[in-house]
């Protein structure tokens, strides 16, 4: 049974037509597509999918696509301001904090919350909160110096 | 890294996100048996199923039709779809493509399978025992090109292929010993996890394959599809991109055979990505027990050694003779030692076959020595680091395998990573002053333990890489490679190399994905070559480059070719700079559109089957790790604090990479250390086919402090790669120091917190019945 639902991703609100068993995540890949949120594991584990809905890291793969309408979704490709990375990101590029990429959007995206609720994260706390995001490359050391330093970057920011 | 933007920003060009206009879904329908006959395949109402384009079964590749369906490297064993037999829980028995994925599994329901079940063996040992049931009978086909490979095995069982080592007289060194020891260690079988599946498109139109696919091994594909079509290889085109991981996983073929025979009875393009449980089914590690027996003068000299490994490799071959093979050769490790006999067995079984996982072998040989190095030393009395250093092989020593070493830095590795966890004698459990009122009288919870492991694995060796420099006539360059970019950062490094040699400002250079209608042969991308091996071909190719451009920029300015020099994009006559053409120049003035360089690097060696004797790698790669544990005696759980591998790179191209390589070496250790291991139930199915049952590290599972120590050689030496050298060592690394935190011995990985608290409850049994 397919049926019709207005999801906001990215700031477009587009109309689209799907079944009541597809997931968000097969929403954003094949309707909008929109590829930097990916399928790991397909139970939530391994955080791939992440996408931010109303400014929280949800895992896209467990979320039924209708369950989403009137949500604010933002994925990875929504988070550069036009030409301009967010600063997250280019944490991430100069501490080569990856490896295959196939986890980077989801670590990225996490972070944005992460740095939303807690601007200046202790080395721990950055773990225990990105612990629901694997690497299996294990580029762990270099992700939570780019969390760390993104963080810095961002409190400046605030600053000036 | 170079692609770094399209990273950060979800934009790399997975096989995954891949698609062809008109493009159906494909699905795999499995045995749900260990071992069984199948007496009937009905598809036909899945294929009147609207929606359903194709159904493929065994009746496709009937004995009368051209088309047989069989493959494998080694052995031709595995079939395209089942035949006969299947072997093990997940094998393929026939798939469909249809319009979407929920249509194709419906009709996967629709298809009728009869199966007789028949007696099937799981264990390696069990499986060479007298009666056994035969997995393969009568034996497959052995590929010619590998019969130096597996020997003349007409009568044997289970056992797939058999290396053996012969160096000394191992009995001698027995009988000349003081001591010998004798102990046996396991490693379970332990799945890659690429967090991409394998993914794979295929397209046959015009009498012409073209296989989009995630594979580590672009120009293999191609033979063994052309192989299996009996096209030639103009008429199969493989192309890859960007992996999302691979460890080995994605090497031989996978689904590229099942997926291109759908789309080939389809007419249509078709897509098949692995759902994250089939992964569990299509490939892991070799499960290994390895038997040890050591000989040893009372001062701490290794006199011989003698193995006996069986690797299984689960219900078909793929490349389990390699991976015996190559664990074989080194299983001396990185000691001077007189007499080794080693008998390395890859055997069948009815498990999910095993293939290549980082390390091929390796690792699960190093958890047997050195979790036995350290052993020994405590029922010597000697400090395991001290014990180590009196035997590491030293520059000029003669390996087992027979030859030569140079460049051996196992002196210096050893004295850095002793250093960077303070190591001293009493870090020893049995020199600790715990250690005489025993465990039990300690009232501390929670106790820390070091240790220090080392590790030498060979590369692939002979091995061959090509490569194509393109410079346009903008002065830029195309460098044209079938090295697969995994994550590893292929792109980077060889754009490195080539803005070097060739002179070009590393953003004018540009490394291809592998296409192989347009890339040259590169054997593959593994055993740690890609930047030694096709580093060298990009420098062939750019000398090759270069001196055409030198003739040419001769030619123009009236001089010799060997008074010209390069600098960043020019020629110029040497020791006068202000004469010279930019390369554009060159290129215009000799009416040229692009000049071409190309660059072949080839290796030569290889071990005789019978003696193990020969050239086993170019050159040996070498590492030492070092870390510090903190065992919980209430819970039975591991902390690592801190990790410290050091690794021997010769030089280092990108030393950020070559960090990331490591510290990803120290967590798919760490993992396979503590908790890693495929489980299965009595009927041989894989139990924890999820990531919710099978977990890989997290971020709070990962050493507290992970710090590198990259060692290069003086001066500018060859590369050494270092994919996966520090991973062997981490496994028995943490068992070391987990026995110097609380005297537990575990001899079967993973180490986790149940086998720990038995292990001190029997500890603690047999201190109080001494007492």
């Amino acid at each position: 049974m397919r049926q019709i639902v207005k999801l906001k991703v990215n700031g477009l609100e587009k109309e689209v037509a799907v079944e009541v068993y597809q997931t968000l995540l097969e929403v954003i890949r094949e309707e909008f597509k929109l590829f930097g949120a990916r399928e790991g594991c397909g139970i939530g584990m391994c955080g791939a999918c992440t996408v931010l809905a109303d400014g929280k890291p949800i895992s896209s793969c467990l979320m039924l696509a209708s369950l989403a309408e009137g949500k604010d979704l933002v994925t990875i490709e929504g988070l550069a301001d036009g030409g301009t990375l967010h600063p997250i990101q280019q944490a991430f590029i100069d501490e080569n904090a990856f490896q295959c990429s196939y986890c980077t959007p989801g670590f990225i995206l996490t972070t944005k919350t992460l740095l939303e609720e807690n601007p200046a994260p202790s080395a721990e706390e950055v773990r225990a909160y990105l612990a629901g995001n694997l690497c299996r490359c294990g580029s762990y050391v270099k992700i939570q110096q780019a969390v760390l330093n993104a963080a810095a970057r961002l409190r400046g920011a605030a600053v000036r | 890294m170079l692609d770094g933007h399209d990273r950060v920003t979800g934009r790399i060009p997975y096989v995954l996100n891949f698609e062809v206009p008109g493009m159906l879904v494909g699905r795999i329908l499995r045995s749900p048996f260990a071992h069984a006959r199948i007496t009937a395949v009905d598809g036909s109402r899945a294929e009147q199923l609207p929606g359903v384009s194709t159904v493929l079964t065994r009746a496709d590749f009937a004995p009368q039709t051209p088309i047989k369906g069989v493959y494998g490297r080694v052995f031709r064993d595995q079939r395209v779809v089942a035949a006969e037999k299947v072997r093990f829980v997940g094998e393929p028995v026939a798939a469909v493509a249809a319009v979407g994925e929920e249509r194709a599994d419906e009709a996967l329901s629709l298809i009728k399978v009869e199966y007789e079940e028949l007696p099937a063996v799981f264990d390696e040992e069990e499986a060479l025992k007298p009666g056994s049931p035969l997995v393969h009978d009568p034996r497959p086909q052995l590929d010619p090109a590998f019969s130096s490979l597996v020997g003349n095995l007409s009568d044997a069982g289970n056992i797939c292929s058999h290396f053996k080592l012969r160096h000394g007289d191992v009995e001698r060194g027995f009988a000349e010993a003081d001591f010998v020891f004798d102990d046996t260690f396991r490693s379970p079988a332990v799945q890659h996890v690429p967090l991409e599946p394998h993914v794979t498109v295929a397209h046959y139109a015009n009498g012409k394959l073209t296989i989009w696919t995630s594979t580590q091994m672009p120009h293999a594909i191609r033979a063994q599809m052309a192989s299996l079509f009996n096209l030639p290889l103009t008429r199969v085109r493989v192309i890859t991109q960007t992996l999302g991981g691979g460890f080995g996983s994605k090497g031989s073929l996978r689904l590229e055979p099942i997926t291109s025979f759908l789309a080939w009875k389809a007419n249509r393009p078709v897509k098949i990505t692995l759902r994250r449980e089939e992964e569990f089914v299509t490939v892991c590690k070799h499960p290994a027990t390895i038997h040890l027996k050591t000989g040893v003068m009372k001062d701490g000299i290794l006199v011989a050694r003698q193995v006996r490994a069986l690797f299984n490799t689960g219900a078909y071959t793929d490349i389990g003779p390699i991976v015996a093979r190559n664990a074989g050769s080194a299983m001396s490790g990185p000691y001077r030692t007189p007499h080794v006999r080693i008998d390395s067995y890859a055997v069948w079984t009815n498990v999910v076959p095993a293939g290549a996982l980082r390390g091929f072998g390796v690792p699960q040989a190093v958890w047997a020595y050195e979790s036995q190095m350290d052993m020994i030393a405590e029922r010597l009395g000697l400090d395991p680091v001290e014990f180590r250093r009196k035997n590491i092989v030293r520059d000029g020593d003669h390996y087992a395998t027979g030859e030569k070493l140079e460049g051996v830095h196992y002196e210096e590795l050893l004295r850095r990573a002793a250093a960077s966890v303070n190591w001293a004698p009493e870090e020893a459990y049995w020199r600790k002053k715990s250690f005489a009122g025993s465990m039990s009288a300690s009232q501390k919870k929670v106790h820390r333990g070091k240790a220090v492991t080392l590790v030498i694995k060979a590369t692939i060796t002979p091995s061959t890489s090509t490569a194509v420099l393109k410079l346009n006539a903008d002065g830029s360059l195309n460098v044209l490679t079938s090295s697969v970019e995994i994550g590893q950062g292929a792109k980077t490094v060889l754009a490195q190399i080539a803005s070097d040699a060739a002179q070009i400002p590393l953003e004018k250079v540009l490394v291809s994905e592998p296409d192989t209608d347009l890339t040259p042969y590169d054997q593959q991308t593994s055993s740690s070559r890609t930047t030694f091996s096709m580093g060298s071909a990009v420098v062939l190719a750019a000398k090759d480059l270069t001196r055409k451009l030198m003739d040419l920029a001769g030619e123009f300015m009236e001089v010799s070719a060997d008074d010209l020099t390069l600098r960043e994009g020019k020629v110029e006559v040497r020791g006068v700079p202000e004469r010279s053409l930019g390369y554009a120049d060159i290129l215009r003035r000799a009416c040229r559109g692009d000049l071409i360089g190309e660059g072949a690097f080839t290796t030569q060696g290889g071990l005789d089957l019978e003696t193990g004797q020969g050239i086993g790698s170019v050159h040996w790669h070498q590492a030492a790790a070092a870390c510090e544990v903190e065992v919980d005696t209430e819970t039975g759980k591991v902390m690592v604090l801190r990790f410290h591998p050091s690794v021997f790179a010769g030089r280092v191209v990108n030393p950020r990479l070559c960090e990331l390589q490591t510290e990803g070496s120290t967590f798919f250790g760490l993992g396979q250390a503590l908790f890693e291991e495929m489980m299965y139930d009595d009927n041989g199915q894989v139990v924890n086919r999820t990531l919710g049952d099978y977990m890989i590290p997290s971020f709070e599972d990962g050493p507290l402090e992970l710090r590198v120590t990259l060692l290069e050689h003086e001066g500018a030496g060859e590369i050494h790669g270092i994919g996966e050298t520090s991973l062997p060592p981490v496994m028995p690394a943490i068992a070391n120091a987990i026995y110097n935190a609380v005297g537990v011995r575990i001899k079967d990985l993973p180490i986790t917190p149940e086998k720990i608290l038995r292990g001190l409850k029997e500890k603690n049994i047999a201190e109080v019945q001494h007492f």
